[in-house]
C-alpha cells in the first residue's frame, strides 16, 4: 500500500479533520432538537425516551448520522467518484420508481416506506448528482470552458431535475439547478456560455410553466403575492408563518411560548416551518444565531473546496456547499414569504431522518476531502 | 485493498491538475443570500414586528358578546307584560365536523334522531355551506326546540363534534291580544338594520325591537352587552378564559297603562262590536297626557312574531284579514264626524262670529239654500231641533247650527271667513291648533297624521291629469262638510282624545305618552315621563262654554250622548256619527260611531274616546265610554 500517509493507523489524518464543521452541525442539530421539542409539545405527550417522540427520534438519527460522517470521512472520496455513474443510475431509477409507487403527502410524491422508515430518494439523488458532475468535469479537462462539456453537464442534471420537478417538488428542482450552476461556475464556465444558456432557459420557461407546473404550485406562488386572498386554504401557511416570524420581534416569545406554534396555527412546525417556530420563540436574535451557524458551516465547506487536492474533490465540496446553502435559503425564504411554499427541510434543523443522514454523509465527504488534500495536491 | 485505504487512483482519465476554481463567488453568494434573508427579517420582526404581534394575539383570541337580559316592560302597577325566554336552536359548524364522510353522516343521523331533521337534508345544508366557503359559520338546523329537547341536545352534543345548541334571547308577551299593538315585538336584525345598528355597537346576533314600544324604547331595553374573550387554538379548542365583562341588563319600561282597565276595555269593546269590524278606545289623563288604556280591535297575539317560522299560517291569516288586525286603530284616521264640532265651536267663539248665546231656529231637518250657481242645495240635519243656542247645538249635535258657524248659510249669514275658502282656512287653523292633521307625538311609531283639508290641499291632492279643474275647486259644501267633521276631514281616536283633553283642561294640548317611568334593573327610578303641552288659542271662557255644551249632551234628555250617563259620575262628552263610503240603495251611507268625553265635569281627570268603524255614536260608542269611565273611577282612581 502506497500513499502519503500509508495505512499505519486509523487515527491518521485526524489532525486535519475540520472540527468547526462538526461543531456547527452539532449546534444546528441541537437547536433543531430544541425547536422540535417546542413544536411537538402540544401534539406529543408520551415518554421522552420513545421512538414516537420526535425529539428522541431525531436525536437517534443525529447519532447515526454522526457515526456515518466519521465512517465516510475515512473513505477516500475517489471511491465515491469512481462509482458516481452507478450511483447516478440508481438515483434516476429510484426517482422513476417513486413516481409510480411512492407515498403522496400534501399533493406531492416524495418517499418510499421501508418498514417504519420513510426513504426519500431525492436526498440520495442530490449527492449522486454532485458526484456525477464532479466525475464528469474531472474527466473533461477539469473545467467547463468547453461548450460541449457544459452542455453534457446540463444533460446530467436535467433528468434528475425534471423527475423531482414532476413529483412535484419545485424546491428540490431549484436546488439541483443551483448545484449545477455552482459547480460549473467554479469549474470555470465561460461567462458568455452561461448567458446564452440563461437566455435559452428564460425563453423556455413560459412553456415549462404552462405544461409542467402543477396548479397547486401556481396557487402557492400567487398566494405568496397576496395571501389574504385565500386565507383559509393556500394562503393559510403563508399568513400563519408570517405572523409567527413577525410576532417574534427582536428576542422572541421564549421557547414553548410561541402562541402561533403552541396553538397549532403553524402546520408542520417541526419540519418545513421549523424556522417559523424559531422566529417566533427566539426572535431576530435567534435567527441571526442560526444564520451564523450556517455561515460558519458553509464557509468551512468552501474552505474544504479551496484546500481540495484535485478537481473532483473541489467540485464535490462545492456541490455539497451549494446543496446545504440552497436548502437552507429556500426553506427560510418560504418561512419569510420570499418563496412559495415547497417541501424543503431546513438542513440539520428540521425533523427528518433521511435528510439528516444524507447531510451527515455529505459532511463526511467534506471531511474526507479535507483530510486528503495534501495527498492529492499537485505541484 | 480496503476502501478505507488512502491513495485510491480513480478512473483512468481523472484530472490530477491543481484545482483552479475561484471560490470568491461562492463566498459572496453565501453572505449575500443570508444577508437578504436577514434584511427580510429586519422588516418583519423589527419594523413590522408589533403589527404581527397584534395579529398573533388576535389570531387566537376570540371575543364573543354576551347578550344582556333585555329590560322588561311592565304596567303602571308593576305587572310584567313581557318575559325573557331562550330560543333554542340546534346548529352545526361545518368547520368542526370530522373529515371523514362516514363519520359526518353518523353525526347527521344522530342529529336526525334528536331534532327530526332528515340526515340527507342536513348533509345538503353542510355541503352547500362548505361550497360557499362559509364552513366557519353556524348553520341553524332546527329552531325553537323545547327546553327538554334542548337539554338533551346539549348533553349529546359533547360527543358530536361540530354540533351545538345555540340559545338566542327571545321574548314572550304575557298580556295577550290586549297589548299587541302597544308592545310590538323583537326580532333578528335585517342586513339593512345591522348596517345602521353596527355604529351603536350592535352585534349581528342581537335581537332588536321591531315595532311598538319594543322599538321605541330599544335603547333603554337593550342593556349593555358583555364581552367574553377566550383563547383558542387553530382547531377551536378552548385554551383558557381570558377576561369577561358581564352584560348588564336593560332598564325596565314602566307604562302608564293600567292592566285591569286595559283588559276591561278590550273585553268591553269586543262585547260591544255588534256589526262593527274595528274598534278603538283611548283612556288618557286629562292633566298629564299619560295613557291609561289604549285598545285596538281586532287584536292578535304578537307572540307569533317571536317564532315566525312556526306561526307562518297564523301570520298569513292575520295579514290577509280585511279587518287589518295589524293596524293600530287608535292611531289610524277616519272621519271624526260630530266630535269635530268642538273645534268648529272653538273657531266660531274665538273668531267672534258667534257667542254661546247665538241662536238659530231649525224648524226642519232639511234647509234648502241656493248655491253659487243658484241651484238649490240641501243642508241636512238629523232632526228638527227648534230654536237652539250653542249649548243646545253641541248637546243635540245639530248639523245646521254648525254649518252656520263654519260655512255660513248662503245668502243669509257668513261663516268663519268672508267666503267658503277663507272659512275653511280659518277652521283648519283651529283644527291644527288642536293637534289634528299631525302626529300627536305619542311614544309609538307608525302614527297616522289624519287630514285637515284646505283649498290648497285639495288643489294639490287632485292635481294630475286624472282630475279636472272642477275636481280641484274648493266649494261651499266642502267647508260645510268640514264644519261637521266629514268630507275630507280625518282624525285618529288618539287625536280626538288629545283634542278633548285640551277642551277639558282649559286649553293644554298634551302630548300623549304610554311611558310612566324608566326604572333601572335594581328598580331605581331613572326617568319619569314629562308632561309636555302647548296652549290652544282658545280662551278659557270659550272652552268653558264648549264644556257646558258637552255636559248637556250627556246630562239632558235631548242630549245626543245621553247613553254615556253614569249615575254618580259627572260626565261630559260629544258623540260623532260620521257617514262614509258610497250611497247605499236605501239612500243611507255607512257610519262610524264616535264618543269622546271627560269626567268629572268640574275637575276633569280623564278623557275617554271610543270609536267603532260601524255604528251610531250615541248608541254604540256613548254607552261604552260611560262604562269605561265607571270602571276607571271605581277601580283605577276611586
Amino acid at each position: 500500500m502506497t500513499g502519503a500517509y500509508g495505512q499505519r493507523s486509523l487515527l491518521r489524518g485526524w489532525d486535519r479533520f475540520d472540527y468547526f464543521i462538526v461543531l456547527a452541525a452539532a449546534l444546528l442539530v441541537a437547536l433543531g432538537l430544541v425547536l422540535i421539542y417546542s413544536g411537538s409539545s402540544r401534539t406529543y405527550s408520551g415518554p421522552l425516551a420513545s421512538f414516537n417522540n420526535p425529539v428522541a427520534k431525531q436525536a437517534v438519527f443525529a447519532l447515526i448520522g454522526f457515526g456515518a460522517m466519521l465512517l465516510v470521512s475515512r473513505i477516500d472520496y475517489h471511491h465515491l467518484t469512481h462509482y458516481a455513474w452507478v450511483l447516478y443510475g440508481i438515483a434516476i431509477l429510484s426517482l422513476i420508481v417513486i413516481l409510480a409507487i411512492g407515498q403522496t403527502s400534501f399533493g406531492s410524491t416524495r418517499w418510499f416506506n421501508v418498514g417504519p422508515l420513510q426513504v426519500q430518494p431525492s436526498e440520495f439523488a442530490k449527492l449522486a448528482t454532485i458526484l456525477a458532475l464532479a466525475r464528469f468535469f474531472s474527466e473533461h479537462g477539469g473545467d467547463a470552458k468547453e461548450l460541449r462539456s457544459l452542455l453534457l453537464s446540463v444533460a446530467i442534471v436535467a433528468p434528475v431535475t425534471l423527475l423531482v420537478f414532476v413529483e412535484p417538488d419545485l424546491g428540490t428542482a431549484i436546488v439541483f439547478a443551483a448545484i449545477w450552476l455552482g459547480v460549473v461556475v467554479v469549474a470555470g464556465v465561460s461567462r458568455s456560455h452561461l448567458l446564452v444558456l440563461g437566455a435559452l432557459f428564460l425563453a423556455v420557461l413560459p412553456f415549462l410553466w404552462t405544461y409542467t407546473v402543477a396548479d397547486y404550485q401556481i396557487e402557492r406562488i400567487s398566494v405568496l403575492v397576496n395571501p389574504e386572498e385565500d386565507p383559509l386554504d393556500a394562503g393559510y401557511n403563508v399568513i400563519q408563518s408570517q405572523i409567527a416570524v413577525g410576532s417574534g420581534q427582536v428576542f422572541g416569545k421564549g421557547l414553548t411560548n410561541g402562541q402561533q406554534t403552541q396553538l397549532r396555527y403553524l402546520k408542520v412546525p417541526t419540519k418545513d416551518f421549523i424556522f417559523s417556530v424559531l422566529g417566533e420563540e427566539l426572535g431576530f436574535a435567534g435567527a441571526l444565531a442560526l444564520f451564523a451557524l450556517f455561515i460558519l458551516l458553509l464557509m468551512r465547506g468552501i474552505r474544504a473546496a479551496q484546500l481540495a487536492g484535485d478537481t473532483p474533490g473541489q467540485l464535490v465540496a462545492v456541490g455539497i456547499v451549494v446543496l446545504i446553502l440552497m436548502q437552507a435559503v429556500i426553506n427560510i425564504a418560504v418561512n419569510v414569504s420570499l418563496f412559495p411554499v415547497t417541501g424543503i427541510p431546513l438542513p440539520f434543523v428540521s425533523q427528518g431522518g433521511s435528510s439528516l443522514l444524507s447531510l451527515f454523509v455529505s459532511l463526511g465527504i467534506l471531511q474526507s476531502i479535507i483530510m486528503r488534500h495534501r495527498a492529492y495536491r499537485q505541484n | 485493498m480496503s476502501i478505507l485505504d488512502e491513495g485510491y487512483r480513480g478512473g483512468p482519465n481523472t484530472s490530477r491538475d491543481r484545482p483552479h476554481g475561484n471560490l470568491v463567488a461562492l463566498r459572496i453568494a453565501v453572505l449575500a443570500l443570508f444577508g437578504l434573508l436577514a434584511l427580510k427579517l429586519v422588516d418583519m420582526q423589527i419594523i413590522n414586528g408589533s403589527e404581527y404581534a397584534r395579529r398573533s394575539r388576535e389570531n387566537h383570541i376570540v371575543a364573543t358578546n354576551i347578550l344582556p337580559p333585555r329590560g322588561l316592560i311592565v304596567a303602571r302597577d308593576g305587572t310584567p307584560l313581557v318575559e325573557n325566554t331562550g330560543v333554542y336552536t340546534a346548529a352545526i359548524t361545518p368547520e368542526f365536523l370530522p373529515e371523514s364522510k362516514d363519520a359526518r353522516y353518523k353525526i347527521y343521523l344522530k342529529l336526525e334522531s334528536l331534532v327530526g331533521v332528515p340526515a340527507l337534508q342536513i348533509q345538503a345544508m353542510v355541503d352547500q355551506a362548505e361550497a360557499d366557503r362559509q364552513g366557519f359559520l353556524d348553520i341553524p338546523i332546527q329552531k325553537y326546540l323545547s327546553k327538554e329537547d334542548a337539554l338533551i341536545l346539549d348533553e349529546a352534543s359533547t360527543d358530536l363534534p361540530g354540533v351545538k345548541l345555540t340559545v338566542t334571547p327571545g321574548r314572550r308577551y304575557l298580556g295577550g291580544n290586549a297589548y299587541s299593538d302597544i308592545l310590538g315585538y323583537i326580532g333578528a336584525q335585517t342586513p339593512d338594520e345591522y348596517k345602521k345598528l353596527k355604529k351603536d355597537g350592535y352585534k349581528i346576533n342581537e335581537p332588536v325591537g321591531k315595532t311598538g314600544l319594543e322599538a321605541r324604547y330599544e335603547s333603554e331595553l337593550r342593556g349593555s352587552p358583555g364581552i367574553s374573550q377566550v383563547e383558542q387554538d387553530a382547531q377551536g379548542t378552548l385554551i383558557q378564559q381570558l377576561k369577561t365583562r358581564e352584560a348588564s341588563p336593560g332598564n325596565t319600561v314602566k307604562l302608564a297603562i293600567d292592566p285591569g282597565l286595559q283588559e276591561f276595555v278590550t273585553d268591553l269593546l269586543e262585547g260591544s262590536l255588534g256589526n262593527a269590524n274595528n274598534a278603538a278606545a283611548v283612556v288618557m289623563s286629562a292633566k298629564t297626557g299619560e295613557i291609561y288604556a289604549m285598545v285596538s280591535l281586532p287584536g292578535y297575539d304578537n307572540n307569533i312574531f317571536a317564532e315566525p317560522e312556526k306561526h307562518a299560517g297564523e301570520y298569513n291569516a292575520l295579514a290577509n284579514d280585511p279587518r287589518k288586525p295589524f293596524l293600530n286603530q287608535a292611531t289610524t284616521p277616519s272621519a271624526p264626524g260630530s266630535t269635530f264640532k268642538l273645534i268648529t265651536a272653538s273657531a266660531g267663539l274665538q273668531e267672534g262670529t258667534i257667542t254661546p248665546n247665538t241662536t238659530r231656529n231649525i224648524p226642519n231637518a232639511i234647509l234648502y239654500v241656493k248655491d253659487e250657481n243658484g241651484n238649490p242645495y240641501p243642508l241636512v240635519d238629523w232632526e228638527a231641533h227648534g230654536t237652539i243656542d250653542l249649548y243646545g247645538a253641541i248637546g243635540e249635535s245639530s248639523n245646521i247650527y254648525f254649518y252656520m258657524v263654519s260655512c255660513g248659510i248662503l245668502n243669509e249669514t257668513k261663516g268663519l271667513g268672508k267666503d267658503a275658502e277663507s272659512s275653511a282656512v280659518s277652521l283648519g287653523y283651529y283644527a291644527r291648533a288642536y293637534g289634528l292633521g299631525q302626529p300627536t307625538g305619542i311614544d309609538l311609531d307608525g302614527e297616522a297624521t289624519g287630514t285637515i283639508p284646505n283649498p290648497d290641499w285639495k288643489r294639490r291632492n287632485y292635481s294630475g291629469s286624472d282630475f279636472t279643474e272642477t275636481d280641484r275647486a274648493w266649494y261651499y259644501g266642502d267647508t260645510c262638510n268640514m264644519g261637521i267633521g266629514q268630507g275630507f276631514v280625518t282624525a285618529t281616536p288618539l287625536q280626538i282624545a288629545r283634542m278633548t283633553a285640551a277642551v277639558a283642561n282649559g286649553g293644554s294640548l298634551l302630548t300623549p305618552h304610554l311611558l310612566k317611568e324608566i326604572d333601572g334593573p335594581d328598580g331605581k327610578v331613572l326617568k319619569i315621563a314629562k308632561t309636555e303641552s302647548k296652549q290652544v288659542p282658545v280662551s278659557a271662557a270659550n272652552l268653558a262654554a264648549i264644556r257646558h255644551g258637552m255636559h248637556d249632551s250627556v246630562n239632558t234628555d235631548r242630549g245626543a250622548g245621553a247613553k254615556a250617563y253614569i249615575k254618580g259620575l259627572d260626565i261630559a262628552g260629544k258623540t260623532g256619527t260620521a257617514e262614509f263610503g258610497p250611497l247605499k240603495k236605501d239612500g243611507s251611507r255607512d257610519q262610524h260611531a264616535w264618543f269622546t268625553g271627560f269626567a268629572p265635569y268640574n275637575d276633569p281627570e280623564i278623557v275617554v274616546t271610543v270609536y267603532f268603524d260601524l255604528g251610531i255614536g250615541g248608541e254604540r260608542a256613548a254607552p261604552t265610554a260611560g262604562k269605561i269611565m265607571d270602571y276607571f273611577f271605581k277601580h283605577v282612581k276611586p
